[in-house]
C-alpha cells in the first residue's frame, strides 16, 4: 500500500503535531541504496507534525534546498562497502546537505545516518580554530568502529538506556531534560565511537556536544557491557555539532516513537499508540524549524 | 506444433538403456529411463537437450511434488477467511477491514535445508531471499519473518561441523534479513544427532496487502501479446539444478560439486528491487493495469514463465539472447533454468513496458547498483499454448506448455509405523526412580540447548525494524506486530514442531505441532486463523520414511480439522493450511532420516493488539492457575531424554510410545477460553507448557518477570517429577489482580478445567508437594542457567 495509507494516521499525534497554522516543516528523508529504515522514520516525522518526503540518492541535489530539515535514516547505505557510511558520505547530496546545515537547518543522522555524518566529517563539527567549522572538515575525525561486545560478535539488536547529557538548548533536545534516562533500541554492528585523537571524546563531553550516553536503569554511566553495548568511548551514543543543528545518534528514536514499540505491554490502545521516548527528538526538530521560520518573518511561505 | 531445430534433438529413442543412462549421468540429468522414454510420445519427436534439462527440473520432487501431491489433498485448505489458498507463491488470509478496505496477510513457508548444510551462510541467506520474493510478488509489503531451525548435536561426534553450521546459518539469516529490513518476530531451534548431516533451515515470511491490490503470479486476462520482462540480477550459472539438488541425498564426496547448486545472495540489490517494485505496484494501481508478477526460484526463468502463462491458458515465446546474462557462453538450458538470486518476472501490457523499464533501470539504477542487473523484455505471451525458447536463432525448446507444468505423479509405497494411540500403554510402565533433587533437574533442563534462552540467536537479528513491533522474540510464545498503521489490528506468528515427539510417533508429533502452534498464538491473545506447514522428511523412496510423511500429513489434517477456527460464533471451520512446502531426502549419507519434522506455523489475528499479553509475571501476590489437567504422560519429554542419557539406558522402552494425548474438545475450550479471558482483560501473563514441562514454564515466567512464585502441585496427584516435567499441553496463567472472579466465570462458561497453582511472590522460586518443598531456588540462579545454555554454540 502507499506510504500515505500506512503513515500519519495517528489522530492524537496529528493533533498534537499539527497545532501550528501555516505550512508544515518539510523534511527530506534521504534514501541511499541500501537504507532500510526510511518508512518508519517518515512515520516518526509525520507524527511529530512535519511533512516527510523520500529523497532518492540520484535525484538532483540542488532540489534539496527547498526542504527545512534533513534526516539520514538507518540501514546499509551502499552495502557499507569500505566502511559503514564511507561511500554515501562522498555523494553530492551530502555536500548539498552540508551547505544547508551551514544555513542553520537541522540535520539528523540515525544509525547508518550517523555513520555517514561521521565519514563526511560533518560531525563532530567542533567549530574551533584549526578544526574547521561547525559543518565539519571534510575529514572523518572519529569512527564508529565494530562493536566490542562480549555477548554477541557483530550486529547486535537490543533495547538500551541513554542519559540525556546535553549542554545548551539545540535543535534536538528542546523536550528532553538534562539527566533524563530514556529507552531506545540499537541495531548495529559498528557503533563504537572511537578516535585516534584520544582527547576527542572527553572534549566532546566537556563542550556539551554529547547528547546521549549509554547508562543503566538508574542513569549510572558504567563502561561495562551490557550498559555500554558497543564499547563506545565515554559511553557516547549521540553527538551534535557545536551549533547544535547537526546530530548523529546510534539508537533508533523512530523505533521508540510509540509506546507499544517498547518491551512490555501497555494498557489499552490509546496508551500503546501514545508518543514514545524517541518522539521528542523529532518534536524538537519541528519546534526549532518553526522558530527559525518565525525569526525570518515568513512562517507560512513556501520556498 | 512442437517444431524445433533438428540439430538440437537428442535421439533418445534410438539409444539403448545403457547408452541413455550414461548420457544422462554425464549431463547430470536425474530423470529415470522410464521418464525419458515417455517424452517422445508427449512431444511427437525426440526431446532437445534443453527440454531434457527442463523436464529434469520440472519432474524433480522439489518442483513436482510427485510423491506428496496425493497426500497433501488430505489437508484442509479452505475457510471463509482464506483469500488465496496454497496455489501460488504464497497463501493469503483475511486480516479484516480498515477504512473501507479489506486487508490480507500474505504468508509463505519454505525450506532451504540442503543448501544450508553444504554452504550454511549462503544457504540460509538465499532461503530468506527466496521467501521474501514469494511474499513480495503478491503485491504487498513484506512485514515479518520467522526461522525454525534444526541442527546437529552440539556435543555429539559431529559437533564441530554442527556448531559451525548452526552459527553460520544464524549469521546468514542476519546477514541477509537485516539489510532487507524485514524483522524476525518468531522462530525455534532444536539440536539433536539426527540432524548431524542434514540440518533443517525453514523460513516463514508474512506480508500485508489490500485485497483489491493483490497481484497474481499468472498472466492476466487477455494477455496475448503482453511482454515478458525479467528483472534483477544478471543470469549466471549459479544455482543451476538447485531444484534437482534439493531432491537428492546429500553425499559428502560430492560436496564440492553440490556447492555449485547453491545460489549467491545479494541483499543489497534485493533491498533496491523491493523499493523499485513498490513503485511499479503504485503506478499499476493508478493506471488500473492488471499484471502478473512472480518470483524466480526453483527452475529459474523456465519454471516462472511457464507457470505464469500456462495457469492462465497461454503459451510463451522467449528469446534467450534477450535475457541479461553475467557471462558469455552460457548454454540455453543454463540460461533458462539457472536459479540466480534476486530476479522476478513480470507480464505487463506492451504499453506499460517502457515505464516499467524506466523505473528499474533509470530511477532505481539497477545497472549501477549491481553489475549487469536490470529489467529486460525477453519475450511475449502467446495464444499458442507452446513453451517456445529460441537461442542464437534456433528453436531449442518447443513442447506444449502444459506438458512442462503439469508434472508427474507417483504412488509411492509406504509403511506406517504401528501406533500406540488408543491402547492402554501407561506411563507407569516407565520404571523411573524419583530424582533426589528436582531443583537440579530443573536447572539442568533450563540450561539445555533445546530449552534455554534463545537470546544468543535472536539478538543477531533485527527484530525492531519497520517500527511495527508489539511483542518481539523472547517475551512470549508468539511474536506480535501491528503493521496496519492507524488500525488496532495485531498479527501474531508462532512456529512449532518437537523432533523428539515425531521420532516416537510421527502422527501424534504432527498433531502436537499443530496444537502447540495454535496454543502459542492463543497465549498472546490472538485467534489462530491460518496455518502453514513445511514437511521435512527422509527419502520418499524408502517405504518407512514415506510412511512417516503420510502419518505426519494425516496428523496435521486431523488436528487442523478438530481445533476449529470460529469465523463467527457457532460457525466452525477447520484452521486452513494456506501455504506449505515439502522437503524430502533429509537424511545422512548412510541413509538414516532426520527426525520427522512437520514444522507448523500459525498466524493469529487480534482486533486490538494492545490487549496482547506476554509470558512474564507482572505482579506480586497474583494468582497462578493451570488450564487443563496435568496427566501422567512423561513419554517424549525432555526430562525423560535427560534421564536416559544420564543413566545410559536404551531409551526405546522408556521414551515411551505414549506422547501427550489430545482431547480435542478440551483443547478447543482451553484455546477459546483463554482468548476470551485475555480479551476481557483478566490475564496478566500466559505461557504454554511444552519442552521441559510445567517446571520450565513457571521458571521462564519468573525469570522474564523478575519475580518469584510459591506453588503447590499436590492437586495433580502425581509424583512431583512427573507433575513438574511431564509435557501435557496445559497453559499457565497469571490472573490480573482483582479479575479472579471474572476469569473464573469465563472458564466455567467455556467448560475449562482450572487448577490453582499458587501465587506470585517478590522473589524466590518455591514448588511444594503439600508440606514438602520440592524445589527452592533463586530466580537469579535459574536465570544464569537459562541464559547461558547456548554459550558454546553461538
Amino acid at each position: 500500500m502507499d506510504a500515505a495509507d500506512r503513515t500519519g494516521k495517528n489522530r492524537a499525534a496529528d493533533e498534537a503535531g499539527g497545532r501550528r497554522e501555516g505550512r508544515k516543516a518539510r523534511i527530506a528523508v534521504i534514501y541511499f541504496p541500501g537504507n532500510n529504515c526510511e518508512e518508519e522514520t517518515m512515520v516518526a516525522i509525520r507524527t511529530a507534525g512535519m511533512e516527510p518526503s523520500l529523497f532518492r540518492w540520484n535525484e538532483d541535489p540542488e532540489t534539496l534546498e527547498k526542504f527545512d530539515g534533513y534526516v539520514l535514516p538507518g540501514g546499509w547505505a551502499y552495502e557499507d562497502r569500505v566502511r559503514a557510511g564511507a561511500i554515501a558520505a562522498k555523494e553530492p547530496i551530502v555536500e548539498q546537505i552540508r551547505k544547508e546545515a551551514a544555513k542553520g537547518k537541522p540535520v539528523l543522522g540515525i544509525c547508518n545516518g550517523f555513520q555517514v555524518l561521521a565519514e563526511s566529517g560533518m560531525l563532530p563539527g567542533l567549530g574551533t580554530a584549526g578544526k574547521g567549522t561547525a559543518q565539519g572538515t571534510h575529514r572523518a575525525s572519529f569512527a564508529l568502529a565494530p562493536n566490542r561486545n562480549p555477548f554477541i560478535c557483530g550486529y547486535y539488536c537490543t533495547w538500551i538506556r541513554v542519559k540525556v547529557s546535553a549542554g545548551k538548548r539545540n535543535a534536538f533536545n528542546r523536550f528532553l531534560k538534562e539527566g533524563q534516562v530514556i529507552r531506545m533500541p540499537i541495531a548495529h554492528g559498528e557503533g563504537r565511537l572511537v578516535s585516534k585523537d584520544h582527547t576527542l571524546a572527553a572534549r566532546l563531553v566537556e563542550k556539551g556536544q554529547v547528547m546521549f550516553r549509554y547508562c543503566d536503569v538508574k542513569g549510572n554511566i558504567s563502561e561495562d557491557f551490557p550498559v555500554n553495548p558497543n564499547g563506545a568511548e565515554q559511553n557516547i551514543a549521540a553527538i551534535c555539532n557545536s551549533e547544535g543543528n547537526v546530530m548523529g545518534m546510534m539508537p533508533h528514536p523512530e523505533r521508540a516513537n510509540f509506546m507499544r514499540q517498547l518491551p512490555g505491554m501497555q494498557e489499552g490502545w490509546e496508551e500503546a499508540e501514545a508518543a514514545g521516548p524517541g518522539r521528542p527528538i523529532f518534536g524538537s526538530m519541528r519546534e526549532y524549524i518553526e522558530e527559525r521560520q518565525g525569526a525570518e518573518g515568513n512562517p507560512g511561505e513556501g520556498p | 506444433m512442437n517444431a524445433v531445430d533438428a540439430d538440437q534433438i537428442v535421439a533418445v529413442s534410438s539409444m539403448g538403456d545403457e547408452e541413455l543412462s550414461r548420457f544422462l549421468k554425464d549431463r547430470v540429468i536425474s530423470l529415470t529411463l522410464e521418464e525419458v522414454r515417455s517424452l517422445p510420445s508427449k512431444l511427437g519427436r525426440d526431446p532437445t537437450l534443453t527440454e531434457l534439462h527442463i523436464f529434469n527440473i520440472q519432474w524433480s520432487e522439489h518442483s513436482s511434488y510427485k510423491s506428496s501431491k496425493k497426500w497433501l489433498k488430505l489437508l484442509p485448505t479452505e475457510g471463509s477467511q482464506v483469500i488465496l489458498g496454497p496455489v501460488e507463491d504464497s497463501g493469503i488470509v483475511r486480516l479484516g477491514a480498515h477504512r473501507g478496505e479489506t486487508y490480507g496477510i500474505i504468508i509463505s513457508h519454505e525450506s532451504h535445508n540442503h543448501p544450508s548444510q553444504v554452504v550454511p551462510y549462503e544457504g540460509a541467506a538465499t532461503g530468506i531471499g527466496g521467501i521474501v520474493r514469494d511474499v513480495l510478488c503478491m503485491g504487498g509489503e513484506v512485514i515479518a519473518s520467522a526461522d525454525p531451525l534444526r541442527f546437529g548435536d552440539p556435543t555429539g561426534k559431529n559437533r564441530d561441523r554442527s556448531t559451525y553450521v548452526a552459527s553460520s546459518v544464524v549469521e546468514g539469516i542476519a546477514g541477509y534479513g537485516n539489510p532487507l529490513g524485514v524483522p524476525v518476530i518468531a522462530g525455534d531451534v532444536y539440536f539433536n544427532g539426527s540432524f548431524d548431516e542434514n540440518c533443517l533451515v525453514n523460513v516463514v515470511c508474512m506480508g500485508l496487502v489490500k485485497e483489491k491490490d493483490i497481484i497474481h503470479s499468472y498472466a492476466p486476462e487477455g494477455a496475448d501479446g503482453h511482454d515478458l520482462i525479467v528483472v534483477g540480477k544478471a543470469t549466471d550459472a549459479s544455482g543451476f539444478g538447485g531444484a534437482a539438488f534439493a531432491s537428492l541425498v546429500l553425499d559428502e564426496k560430492e560436496e564440492d560439486s553440490n556447492k555449485g547448486a547453491v545460489q549467491v545472495p545479494d541483499p543489497f540489490l534485493k533491498n533496491i528491487l523491493i523499493r523499485a517494485s513498490r513503485q511499479v505496484f503504485r503506478e499499476l494501481r493508478e493506471q488500473h493495469i492488471t499484471a502478473g508478477f512472480k518470483d524466480m526460484g526453483a527452475g529459474g526463468i523456465m519454471c516462472a514463465t511457464s507457470e505464469m502463462a500456462s495457469d492462465a491458458g497461454f503459451g510463451v515465446d522467449i528469446d534467450l539472447d534477450r535475457i541479461h546474462v553475467a557471462m558469455d557462453g552460457l548454454t540455453p538450458h543454463v540460461i533458462a533454468a539457472a536459479e540466480t538470486q534476486e530476479r522476478f518476472c513480470w507480464i505487463v501490457p506492451k504499453s506499460f513496458s517502457p515505464r516499467l523499464l524506466q523505473i528499474y533501470n533509470d530511477e532505481f539504477q539497477l545497472p549501477l547498483v549491481a553489475k549487469g542487473a536490470k529489467a529486460s523484455v525477453v519475450g511475449t505471451v502467446t495464444k499458442e499454448r507452446q513453451y517456445r525458447l529460441s537461442h542464437k536463432g534456433k528453436v531449442v525448446c518447443n513442447p506444449p506448455i502444459d506438458e512442462v507444468t503439469k508434472g508427474v505423479s507417483y504412488e509411492r509405497p509406504f509403511r506406517e509405523r504401528g501406533r500406540q494411540a488408543g491402547k492402554a500403554v501407561l506411563d507407569s510402565r516407565i520404571s523411573l526412580s524419583e530424582p533426589a533433587d528436582c531443583r537440579s533437574v530443573l536447572l539442568q533442563l533450563l540450561g539445555h540447548p533445546n530449552i534455554c534462552s534463545r537470546e544468543k540467536i535472536y539478538k543477531h537479528y533485527d527484530t525492531e525494524v519497520q517500527g511495527n513491533a508489539v511483542i518481539t522474540p523472547g517475551q512470549a510464545d508468539a511474536g506480535v506486530i501491528a503493521p496496519l498503521r492507524g488500525s488496532s489490528f495485531g498479527i501474531a506468528l508462532s512456529v512449532d514442531s518437537v523432533p523428539r515427539y515425531n521420532r516416537i510417533d510421527p502422527f501424534q508429533g504432527a498433531v502436537l505441532a499443530v496444537h502447540e502452534a495454535m496454543r502459542n498464538v492463543a497465549c498472546v491473545g490472538a485467534v489462530p486463523t491460518a496455518l502453514t506447514d513445511c514437511l521435512n522428511y527422509g527419502n520418499p523412496e524408502i517405504p518407512e520414511a514415506f510412511g512417516d510423511f503420510v502419518l505426519g500429513v494425516k496428523g496435521i489434517a486431523e488436528a487442523a480439522r478438530n481445533l476449529y477456527y470460529y469465523p463467527e460464533e457457532k460457525k466452525k471451520s477447520p484452521v486452513p493450511i494456506v501455504s506449505g512446502n515439502v522437503s524430502f531426502y533429509n537424511m545422512s549419507a548412510k541413509g538414516s532420516s532426520v527426525d520427522p519434522s512437520p514444522i507448523i506455523s500459525c498466524v493469529g489475528v487480534m482486533k486490538d493488539y494492545a490487549k496482547a499479553v506476554t509470558s512474564s509475571l507482572k505482579g506480586t501476590g497474583s494468582t497462578l492457575v493451570l488450564l487443563g489437567r496435568v496427566k501422567d504422560e512423561l513419554g517424549g519429554s525432555a526430562y525423560l531424554e535427560l534421564r536416559e542419557q544420564a543413566e545410559k539406558t536404551d531409551g526405546t522402552e522408556r521414551a515411551g510410545e505414549r506422547l501427550p494425548q489430545m482431547e480435542y474438545g478440551e483443547e478447543r475450550n482451553k484455546i477459546y477460553g483463554l482468548l476470551e479471558a485475555i480479551d476481557q482483560g483478566t490475564v496478566a501473563a500466559a505461557h504454554d507448557v511444552s519442552d521441559g514441562g510445567l517446571g520450565v514454564t513457571l521458571a521462564e515466567m519468573a525469570i522474564q518477570g523478575g519475580r518469584g512464585i510459591d506453588v503447590d502441585l499436590a492437586f495433580t496427584g502425581l509424583r512431583p517429577d512427573r507433575a513438574l516435567f511431564g509435557e501435557t499441553p496445559c497453559i499457565v496463567v497469571e490472573i490480573r489482580q482483582g479479575k479472579e472472579e471474572a476469569f473464573a466465570a469465563i472458564m466455567e462458561k467455556r467448560d475449562v478445567q482450572v487448577f490453582n497453582l499458587g501465587r506470585t511472590t517478590k522473589e524466590g522460586f518455591i514448588v511444594r508437594d503439600e508440606d514438602r518443598k520440592v524445589i527452592e531456588a533463586t530466580v537469579d540462579e535459574m536465570e544464569d542457567a537459562w541464559k547461558n545454555g547456548l554459550g558454546g554454540i553461538f
